[in-house]
């Protein structure tokens, strides 16, 4: 099958967001589909998904014209959208998952159980998947619910899939099982459109890209003719940084700002001990379920610990919640944004005032003067593209949202600056300017925390790593031995020799 | 080209052209404004109901005033309780108990008071002003004591404040009811003088009572460290937290702010009539302060609510009460009308959010 978008137009209101785009996608073909947030990837999908209808242009399958009115319409002809939040139901056995909203039903509309069990093991065997269709799904992990919508997909005859960023959620393993899932889908001659943001991927299954940026196609061709760098520079227009970042002369630094000893909570971490000096930047790093959000969350005094010790200055200090951690010196940006530190409700300025409220407040009274003048400096400081500050905070896009976060935890001056993922959902060019501003304010002599799943931002940026496994730090890197392939190593939970620069705990 | 008619009509009406773009500036940014015009039109249909039978103006405007008073001041009660049911829906939260801490505080303050034998401050000696005064400040307290008790087992209990106001609403007045069976109390009469206490011949002091406490409720909303973190709460609990505010802490204050007002509802309403229907009093008055906090654009599932729209929707709430007595609907009836209104304002809130 083939299916061809021909100079497909759309625009909401005033913004056109896709501007004459055209490809096609065939049978047996792993297509990417990249671009910055906002470039009009997810509204080309929609319009195929049937989700969304186009302005002009038009959509062809085996040069046949199609109209899409519906998702149904869509999916009837064979092409099938797996979202990002995925629509399965956890309180139901997989089995029964799979023919949601298609139940296949007796007279009377009793349901007919046994004869969705057997299509079920059936399809499974056609894919090769190993699942028991009797396991609930609330039990199944990431990967496997991805599988089990592509394989839903396949009992709809599907001969297109849309898959919008599968993998952001997954482990290493994961993926790779996910992956093995498509070659397998390949091999049937169905054809995928994968979106994804993590160029690597793109290298590893797709044969071919498509990239758009503004709503215009802006490169196409095979993905074995582009390097990583090409790719980056065709979504952002511009030729992208990729340079190491890292310092070279950081003189030994004295001041030890944080430390922890043997710290432990129940399921999380164990026996954790680190110290961390006045203007360093330490990267943490390690694969889903490391634990290290939880550590840094349980440091923040927002989550519990067993036992353990922490130092603040040489000073040991139980932190008994979050407020008193700020007192202490201790800001914490968390990760996902949008559940953890954009309040949807507030506007720009109070986002970005909210942590020093109290500090600045007079008899519990707002300062709103003073926090207006310190966002003001902070606005230039940290290039946040806005209009007016009492707009939305939803009003702003992923990087400059980011910005504003960072700039509450600036306001309350920390000692140590712990930054969760500080660049998730951030377009490039924003990911640059954060770097930056970490490194500027490691130079104000700020001690600097970066978690990060990404070996390659660590490497960028920090000074030295610590990595985890399973809760445990494996291993501290620094200089040449800083490499991806040292830091999967350990956060696999290899374990390392005596090389120089690797000290075992 | 040929310019639109509609446009070039617009063009040299320059006057018409601002207020019809203010209109829609304002209808589509200020989300009380709405709610403001809701009640600006139940004002003139009440005015309109009352006719213009009159010989004079002043007649006519004695009438008109007498009228107003009468519905503010059979709501103040009712209405204070919205405004701190306003913050506690702001939480994410609900208190389902405030009818029975109605009576609740309202018994104690009449057994404390009690000129009769039942009357504790008259028993240990304390009597005259004094006693009124320790009345006020005892009551208070309780009102506030009761509302963090509440505020502890949803906070530190974890109940769900469904649960925890349900169970209390049941619990305070079956107590009050089985301890003052048989029991006959008297106020004195000083007590009754809060709120029977005329200015200008016009016994308003519960319209006045009203008014303050939504003025600094107004203030505390938007300009205190409070006010700001109750929304940061009701809106992301989780990222209020991760931001250094003290979730518990703020929701019990805000419990504890609900039995406070419930409690100078109380006091109003005992100084007003001298007594309380302990079975009866304040039943249905969580729904009435719930449905003027949702008429006034407070979101059910927090975050968002406006002090003021509350007090608009107690207006709008009121006003439609007195114009269903005027048009003489069964009392049964008026009920309905009631929940027409509330389910008609969320659903136009519904459409101005996705406008």
């Amino acid at each position: 099958m083939k299916i061809e978008m021909n100079t497909i137009r759309k625009s909401f209101g005033s913004n056109d967001v896709l501007k004459d785009v055209t490809f096609s996608v065939q049978g047996g073909e792993i297509c990417a589909l990249l671009g910055e947030n906002g470039a009009g990837k997810s509204t080309l999908m929609n319009i195929l998904g049937g989700v969304v209808r186009m302005d002009s242009g038009s959509i062809l399958i085996d040069d046949k014209e199609v109209q899409f009115e519906t998702p149904v319409d869509s999916l009837e002809a064979g092409i099938a959208f797996i979202h990002q939040e995925l629509n399965l139901i956890n309180d139901l056995p997989v089995y029964e998952n799979m023919f949601l909203g298609r139940e296949i039903k007796r007279k009377r509309g009793i349901l007919d159980l046994e004869q969705m069990y057997d299509k079920t093991v059936e399809i499974f065997e056609r894919m090769n998947v190993k699942l028991d269709p009797n396991t609930m799904v609330r039990d199944l992990d990431a990967s496997y619910k991805q599988i089990v919508e592509i394989c839903r997909a396949m009992m709809m005859n599907a001969s297109i899939i849309i898959m919008d960023e599968p993998t952001t959620s997954l482990t290493e393993t994961e993926i790779e099982r996910v992956f093995a899932m498509m070659r397998t889908l390949q091999e049937n001659n169905v054809g995928i459109i994968f979106i994804s943001h993590k160029l690597n991927e793109v290298k590893e299954i797709c044969n071919r890209y498509i990239v758009l940026r503004d709503g215009i196609l802006v490169s196409t061709g095979n993905v074995s003719d582009v390097t990583n760098k090409d790719l980056a520079s065709y979504m952002v227009g511009f030729d992208v940084r990729t340079e190491s970042l890292r310092r070279n002369n950081i003189q030994e630094k004295d001041k030890e700002v944080l430390r922890v000893e043997r710290l432990t909570d129940n399921c999380h971490f164990k026996d954790i001990h680190f110290s961390i000096h006045a203007g360093e930047i330490v990267g943490i790093t390690g694969l889903l379920g490391d634990g290290r959000s939880e550590l840094f969350q349980a440091i923040f005094g927002a989550n519990s610990y067993e036992s353990g010790k922490i130092f603040l200055e040489g000073k040991e200090v139980t932190i008994k919640d979050t407020y008193h951690a700020i007192q202490e010196g201790i800001a914490y940006l968390p990760r996902n944004r949008k559940e953890n530190a954009i309040i949807k409700d507030m506007n720009i300025i109070e986002n970005a005032s909210i942590v020093t409220w109290p500090m600045f407040s007079n008899r519990g009274i707002i300062n709103t003067t003073r926090h207006e003048q310190l966002f003001n400096e902070q606005q230039e400081a940290l290039r946040i593209k806005m209009d007016k500050m009492t707009d939305n905070i939803t009003s702003l896009s992923g990087g400059n949202q980011q910005k504003v976060v960072l700039s509450k935890w600036l306001a309350a001056n920390p000692k140590v600056l712990i930054l969760d993922n500080p660049t998730q959902g951030v377009d490039v060019g924003a990911k640059e300017d954060i770097y930056d501003i970490i490194l500027k304010l490691a130079e104000e002599n700020i001690a600097i925390i970066v978690l990060s799943s990404e070996a390659q931002e660590i490497i960028r940026v920090c000074d030295r790593a610590l990595v985890m496994y399973h809760g445990v730090i494996k291993g501290e890197v620094r200089d040449e031995m800083m490499n991806e392939q040292i830091i999967m190593s350990l956060a696999t939970g290899g374990e390392l020799g005596e090389e120089k620069g690797v000290y075992q705990q | 080209m040929i310019p639109n008619k509609k446009e070039n009509y617009d063009d040299i009406n320059p006057l018409k052209k601002s207020f019809t773009k203010w209109f829609k500036n304002k209808w589509s940014n200020d989300p009380l404004f709405s709610i403001l015009i809701a009640l600006i039109i139940m004002v003139v249909l009440q005015t309109l109901t009352l006719g213009f039978d009159f010989n004079s103006f002043g007649e006519w405007f004695q009438a008109w005033t007498s009228n107003w008073i009468n519905i503010l001041r059979n709501n103040a009660g009712v209405g204070i309780v919205a405004l701190g049911m306003t913050f506690v829906i702001m939480t994410g939260g609900i208190d389902l108990s405030v009818g029975s801490t109605l009576v609740v505080t309202g018994a104690f303050a009449m057994y404390l008071l009690d000129t009769g034998t039942q009357g504790i401050l008259g028993m240990v000696g304390i009597t005259g002003a004094p006693a009124i005064l320790l009345t006020i400040v005892l009551v208070l307290a309780f009102g506030y004591a009761l509302g963090a008790l509440i505020g502890i087992s949803i906070t530190k209990g974890m109940v769900p404040p469904f649960i925890a106001t349900l169970g209390a609403m049941m619990i305070f007045r079956s107590v009050t009811q089985h301890f003052t069976q048989g029991y006959n109390t008297t106020v004195p009469i000083e007590f009754l003088q809060i709120s029977s206490f005329k200015i200008g011949n016009l016994m308003i002091m519960p319209i006045i009572y009203w008014a303050i406490i939504a003025a600094i409720l107004y203030y505390v909303s938007k300009r205190t460290t409070f006010g700001r973190q109750i929304i940061a709460v009701g809106s992301n609990e989780r990222a209020a937290k991760l931001s250094g505010v003290n979730v518990n802490k703020v929701k019990l204050r805000v419990y504890a702010l609900m039995g406070l007002l419930v409690s100078i509802a109380a006091i109003i309403q005992v100084s007003r009539i001298g007594s309380m229907d302990f079975s009866n009093a304040g039943r249905g008055m969580e729904m009435d302060a719930i449905a003027a906090a949702v008429v006034g654009g407070t979101n059910m599932l927090g975050g968002r609510g406006y002090i003021l729209g509350t007090v608009y929707g107690m207006l709008i709430i009121a006003v439609m009460n007195n114009l269903l007595n005027l048009f003489g609907v069964p009392p049964f009836l008026r009920e309905a009308f009631k929940g027409v209104i509330v389910i008609v304002a969320v659903l136009l809130q519904r459409k101005e959010k996705t406008a």
